[in-house]
């Protein structure tokens, strides 16, 4: 159904002999929305400013259509741009903001006009046409900036963290207007964001990139539920990630015990990332869990508890609804379609120990004979 | 402290403005003794706008003021546009070197130009090259500067997006220039051009060097003055330009003033 719309492939970007992006390749659909997610100086600006047309990369080819665009001018692309501070233009007023870039296509009035108009009832801004844009408050600058984008009927928007310097309030409700937008216009998002839950929120398609590299790939519940490697798992969400060995298909050990998963097709003895959700423990009674801690911390977010348990050392974070107060001997219960298998990456031991002293990760190795029993 | 640094602040405005406070009263002086007052006329006055001798002279510098302002501010404007471009290193340097010129003695820069345009004028096997041309093409080569070290700030302090922006929205980087960033560094333009007049009007060292008999500008004809006793209708004059002048910079600094509120209530709107 959907076809394909641009394609990066093995881009690479250098400045000053210094590597930004690192062979991407990626394919973004029509009428997707696609967000490229990761921490700042990830490469995600950098590859929305390669898509633009604002730099041109050091290697590898930007196909519009199945067209090579590498040397076509920003100006050229049917393609535009949301910037992160809006950049509108302080000298004109909404109504010309708007106007821009369709009298510089040169319409005849009538029809700037009428697409004005629309686009001005599109993001809820009817009535302040000759408002100064720097009397607008923020959220109304920011529609303003989507408007005069949007008003060019552009194959591809690109937004450039557009929600960043919003409050959350507004931000959620930005989430939602630019969502109906995309869908109500048919138009293919290309978002960059370092906030997962928006992402999450809004995307068709994800693609978390951390050292001008694509960690992975897929749709906001495989990023979520099948993270790749510990980067994506921490980066998503919050994670415990364990150390662990895949004994054979659907057997996992780690801790000293094996438990039953749903993850196959690794080696024999492989050692393994194991991730588990906060949200997916179930706290029981002390004798009936399979594993045993104590609870060290707990933090009221809410929704949940943020209840921080220490297992041997070892510090999970759970999230949990039953309030279990500090100092208590609980135990806990995995299910095998809470517990999901990475494999071993340069991520591996970074992320997902909730400890603040890491030493004590080495006690576990020195426990795990008589934890058998447990 | 604070009352010795207000009597401070007075006499410091005394000293610059007692010479010409002088001068504008001299300017109205029946008598032709400057130590005495003797009494309210417009005598001078009229007797300088009967003077066509003055006034052609006064007519000269303003042509030059005018001209060389206009072409030093597009010039300046588009080196400005240049070197803003530039990296980091190479934009310090080409900045200093802009710079120089502006510390250079006056009498220095009006010495070289004077044998540049020499050299020039036997390469060129012209007789007397020294006049009107060579007197526009000193005095743009000394605003430009000025001009640069006014509209570099404001390329600066624009926001980069902005020209992004324009390309993003189909803009030529041409039509960008025009449509987005000139609006945007419209205040130093402006305070480069009026800059670049005010220099223009008043030099007098480098003009004296670089110009010949057939064109002369008032700050030449007047400093052959010092010779003989200067004549109570040049007051008057002086009292005019000088009138004219301080009517130019307050309408300049009321424009930045403008500009700045301006930048502050958007500064204010978006905390």
């Amino acid at each position: 159904m959907s076809q394909e719309l641009i394609r990066l492939t093995n881009l690479v970007m250098e400045f000053d002999g210094e590597r930004v992006l690192d062979s991407i390749n990626l394919y973004i659909n029509d009428k997707e929305f696609l967000t490229l997610l990761g921490p700042s100086g990830c490469g995600k600006t950098t590859t929305l400013r390669v898509i633009g047309g604002f730099l041109t990369p050091t290697s590898g080819d930007v196909l519009f259509d199945g067209k090579r665009i590498n040397d076509v001018p920003a100006y050229k692309r049917k393609i535009n741009t949301v910037f992160q501070r809006y950049a509108l233009f302080p000298h004109l007023d909404v109504y010309d903001n708007i106007a821009f870039g369709l009298r510089i296509a040169k319409l005849d009035q009538r029809e700037i006009d009428e697409r004005v108009t629309e686009m001005l009832e599109i993001v809820s801004l009817k009535g302040f046409e000759n408002r100064k844009v720097t009397s607008l408050s923020g959220g109304q600058q920011q529609r303003v900036a989507i408007a005069r984008a949007l008003v060019n009927r552009p194959k591809v928007l690109l937004l450039d963290e557009p929600l960043g310097a919003l409050d959350l309030r507004l931000r959620k409700d930005m989430q939602n207007e630019l969502k109906r937008i995309q869908q109500a216009m048919g138009i293919t998002f290309i978002y960059v964001t370092h906030d997962q839950e928006e992402a999450l929120t809004m995307s068709d398609t994800i693609v978390v990139m951390d050292k001008g590299k694509i960690q992975q790939i897929g749709r906001p519940e495989d990023i979520y539920n099948e993270p790749k490697n510990a980067f994506v798992a921490d980066f998503i969400g919050e994670s415990n990630i364990l150390d662990g060995v895949m004994l054979e298909d659907c057997k996992v050990k780690f801790f000293g015990r094996t438990f039953t998963c749903v993850d196959k097709g690794f080696e024999k003895n492989e050692p393994v990332d194991v991730v588990i959700r906060p949200e997916d423990i179930d706290i029981v009674e002390a004798d009936a869990g399979h594993l045993c801690g104590t609870v060290t911390s707990v933090t009221f977010k809410g929704v949940h508890y943020d209840t921080i348990v220490d297992f041997k050392g070892f510090k999970w974070l759970i999230q949990t609804t039953d309030y279990c107060p500090e100092g208590s001997y609980i135990g806990i219960r995995l299910n095998p379609e809470d517990i999901h298998i990475m494999r071993k990456s340069e991520y591996s031991g970074m992320f997902g120990d909730y400890s603040s002293y890491s030493a004590e990760y080495d006690e576990i190795a020195d426990a795990e004979g008589s934890e058998d029993e447990t | 402290m604070r009352r010795v640094n207000r009597i401070f602040t007075v006499i410091v405005f005394i000293f610059l403005y007692i010479p010409m406070i002088v001068l504008a009263v001299a300017s109205f002086n029946k008598g032709t003794d400057i130590a005495i007052f003797q009494g309210f006329t417009f005598d001078q006055y009229k007797e300088l706008f009967r003077d066509d001798h003055l006034l052609r002279l006064l007519g000269n510098s303003v042509i030059i003021a005018v001209l060389s302002m206009a072409v030093a501010t597009v010039l300046g404007t588009v080196a400005s546009v240049g070197i803003h471009s530039m990296r980091g290193k190479l934009r310090s340097a080409v900045m200093g070197l802009t710079n120089i010129p502006m510390t250079n003695p006056d009498i220095v820069t009006g010495v070289s130009l004077a044998l540049l345009f020499a050299f020039v004028g036997v390469m060129l096997r012209i007789n007397a090259v020294l006049g009107f041309w060579t007197l526009l093409i000193a005095h743009i080569t000394f605003s430009l500067p000025y001009v640069i070290l006014n509209v570099m700030p404001k390329l600066a302090q624009m926001d980069p997006d902005l020209t992004e922006a324009a390309l993003d929205l189909g803009c030529t980087p041409v039509q960008a220039f025009f449509k987005v960033v000139l609006h945007e560094i419209m205040p130093g333009i402006i305070s480069g051009a009026l800059m670049a007049f005010t220099m223009s009007l008043d030099d007098f060292v480098i003009s004296y060097f670089v110009t010949g008999s057939g064109f002369v500008t008032l700050p030449v004809e007047i400093y052959s003055y010092t010779k003989k006793p200067i004549q109570p209708k040049v007051y008057a004059m002086f009292t005019l330009i000088f009138v004219a002048i301080l009517i130019l910079m307050v309408a300049m600094n009321l424009l930045q003033a403008r500009d700045s509120s301006k930048k502050l209530r958007r500064k204010e709107a978006r905390g």
